[in-house]
């Protein structure tokens, strides 16, 4: 298929529909507005149904309800309409559906403003709604790898029986790369789902359910749930930038932040500076074996998000006090430029 | 300026737009933003006198008010709402932009009108006054093949149509931007040519000229597309924070123009 121009918006749409999703629920939020309209322009090309919901609340049970039907079902929002899916997405986790959520992070908190943010790491990360619950978080760079782990996303949510978010900053959205869709599938060729509610006339009916009165069972539940995000650690994804060599400086940074110290390290490195880049691509499970080693090969650390420091906590404890680790964050929507981090990598040389 | 190859020392894609006022349409994506800049500064290096209003009530990112800086040091006026309100994805109409399209070539310069996508963005021109005569005022409609709903002549023509009822404007010339970022390659221009003169060919409006990055417009390989219409060769200004900008002062270098 010949490359198309798309935003990270459009993008993530058409993966949806090339993993053979043909529904989306979902209730407008900048900046990820891109996804909802191209969904409801594409949607019933291809057979499929686009729902604006009332709300993110009705959209995220119709989550529910859809991959309880076993469709294969997605919704994007951004960060204030992420929290108010939050509950369903814990009864989801809980009754062990699969669906995809696509956040296009703004900054926040509260309404915040309409310009690029990283900081739903923590709620992307760690949970968000109630209970002992993961879900699998992906974090693409470019609107390529946004289309691609879109359609990755569909196949783990599947596989796990559990919801797979693909987290964005607002850049991510709404910036345009050329991108080509590798590989296609219609939602006939989708392997078939036996534990789903699809009419029981011709065996035992399938319940799904998050509700355990019982004690013992709701422990049990939790401890199955807890060996699935073990298991999760099969999908660790990242990418290491110029480590081959011992580095001086270590960068860590996920998203499109990465891209700007990519521009800086070139940079950097033309003036003979060791730096190089670790990239987390799956943010849950984070590949904290694949950073301890990086680490080892680093004099000093610098992790830089658009937050005040959230993915901070989680390299600081997997450092564990090894080499020192410093910060440098914006947030409110301020973006930092290249030559931002290159004044921090130069900092850390000269101290 | 020297020897410096300038699009502002040839003629050209400019020299076509005769109306003070140059209004661009199409779909969302097209490459409005970025060519109602290069227009606005390419004005103003003839010396022109240059305001640009920036009506994207549509997009959040990415518009042409994220330039406000750099064209007003280089003498461009930029119509854009006030204070916060620039920030915002409120549809906002700014009240001067009337004025300006009254007073523009008369006296008052030139005007340079970035609209929002599709007709959903073309919308708002339907609520200015002052538009209508072809002879004041030139609507492009961009077309860029590689964009979704936008890779055929079906879809680019019925797009035309929808932008022209909710402008209730008539547009009066076809600009080919069929590109794919920095992996442009001639045929990709070549191709967008071919289905912008497939869309003249269907309407009956005249192709204006062909928007291709600078350094791919310098090419040989694209002589014949300079026989076909003009070539407007385009700096990108409103990238992304991990690209190199290229800042607004820095002449187009090495850009062929016919």
């Amino acid at each position: 298929m010949a490359k198309k121009l798309m935003k990270g918006c459009e993008a993530i749409g058409e993966a949806a529909i090339h993993a053979g999703c043909r529904l989306f629920f979902g209730y407008p939020i900048t900046p990820q507005n891109e996804i909802p309209e191209y969904m409801s322009a594409r949607l019933p090309q291809v057979g499929g149904v686009f729902l604006q919901a009332e709300s993110e609340v009705a959209a995220s049970n119709m989550l529910y309800g859809a991959a309880g039907a076993g469709c294969r079902v997605f919704t994007s929002s951004s960060s204030p309409g992420i929290s108010l899916m939050a509950e369903a997405i814990s009864y989801i986790a809980g009754a062990e559906l699969p669906v995809v959520i696509v956040n296009i992070m703004r900054g926040g908190p509260g309404l915040g403003g309409i310009l690029p943010s990283q900081s739903d790491y923590f709620q992307a990360t760690k949970g968000g709604g109630h209970g002992d619950y993961r879900v699998l978080v992906l974090a693409p760079s470019t609107v390529q790898e946004a289309a691609d782990l879109t359609q990755d996303a569909f196949d783990l949510a599947d596989h796990y029986r559990n919801p797979v978010m693909v987290v964005g900053d607002g850049l991510i959205g709404q910036m345009m790369e050329p991108v080509e869709f590798k590989r296609s599938i219609s939602p006939e060729e989708l392997p078939a789902k036996p534990w789903a509610t699809t009419g029981c006339s011709d065996r035992k009916p399938n319940i799904i359910n998050s509700l355990f009165l019982n004690p013992e069972e709701l422990e049990a539940h939790n401890w199955h749930l807890h060996r699935k995000y073990q298991d999760m650690a099969r999908e660790i994804r990242w990418e290491s930038w110029k480590l081959e060599e011992p580095v001086d400086v270590l960068i860590v940074a996920y998203g499109t932040v990465a891209r700007i110290c990519k521009t800086a390290i070139d940079t950097l490195r033309a003036r003979g500076v060791k730096v190089g880049l670790f990239r987390p691509i799956s943010l849950f499970p984070y590949p904290s074996e694949q950073l301890s080693q990086a680490v080892e090969k680093a004099g000093k650390v610098l992790v830089t998000e658009l937050s005040t420091g959230q993915m901070l906590e989680d390299v600081q404890a997997i450092v564990a006090g090894r080499k020192p680790v410093s910060f440098y964050g914006r947030v409110g929507g301020m973006v930092m430029s290249p030559e931002e981090i290159e004044r921090e990598v130069d900092k850390l040389v000269a101290s | 300026m020297g020897a410096m190859t300038d699009i502002t020392e040839r003629p050209g894609a400019l020299d076509l737009l005769k109306a003070p006022v140059t209004v661009l349409v199409g779909h969302f994506g097209a490459g409005k933003t970025e060519i109602a800049i290069n227009l606005a500064v390419a004005f103003k290096r003839r010396g022109e006198v240059v305001a640009l209003a920036d009506l994207d009530l549509v997009k959040p990112y990415f518009r042409s008010r994220l330039a406000r800086h750099e064209l007003g040091a280089l003498g461009v006026g930029v119509v854009v709402p006030e204070g916060d309100m620039v920030y915002a994805d409120l549809p906002i109409l700014v009240p001067q932009v009337k004025g300006l399209i009254a007073r523009a070539g008369d006296g008052a310069g030139r005007l340079v009108i970035d609209v929002g996508g599709d007709d959903l963005g073309a919308r708002v021109l339907g609520a200015i006054a002052g538009l209508t005569d072809p002879s004041h005022t030139d609507v492009l409609f961009v077309v860029n093949g590689r964009r979704p709903f936008a890779e055929t002549l079906d879809e680019v023509a019925t797009m035309l149509r929808e932008v022209e009822v909710a402008a209730r404007l008539r547009i009066t010339g076809l600009v080919a931007n069929t590109h794919l970022m920095e992996e442009t390659s001639p045929a990709v221009v070549r191709e967008g040519l071919d289905l912008a003169r497939q869309l003249a060919g269907l309407t009956g409006i005249p192709l204006r000229f062909c928007a291709v990055l600078a350094r791919v417009a310098a090419l040989p390989e694209l002589d014949d597309a300079r026989a076909i219409c003009p070539i407007l060769p385009l700096e990108r200004r409103i990238v992304p924070p991990f690209a190199v900008k290229v800042r607004l002062p820095v002449p187009l270098k090495g850009a062929a123009v016919v």
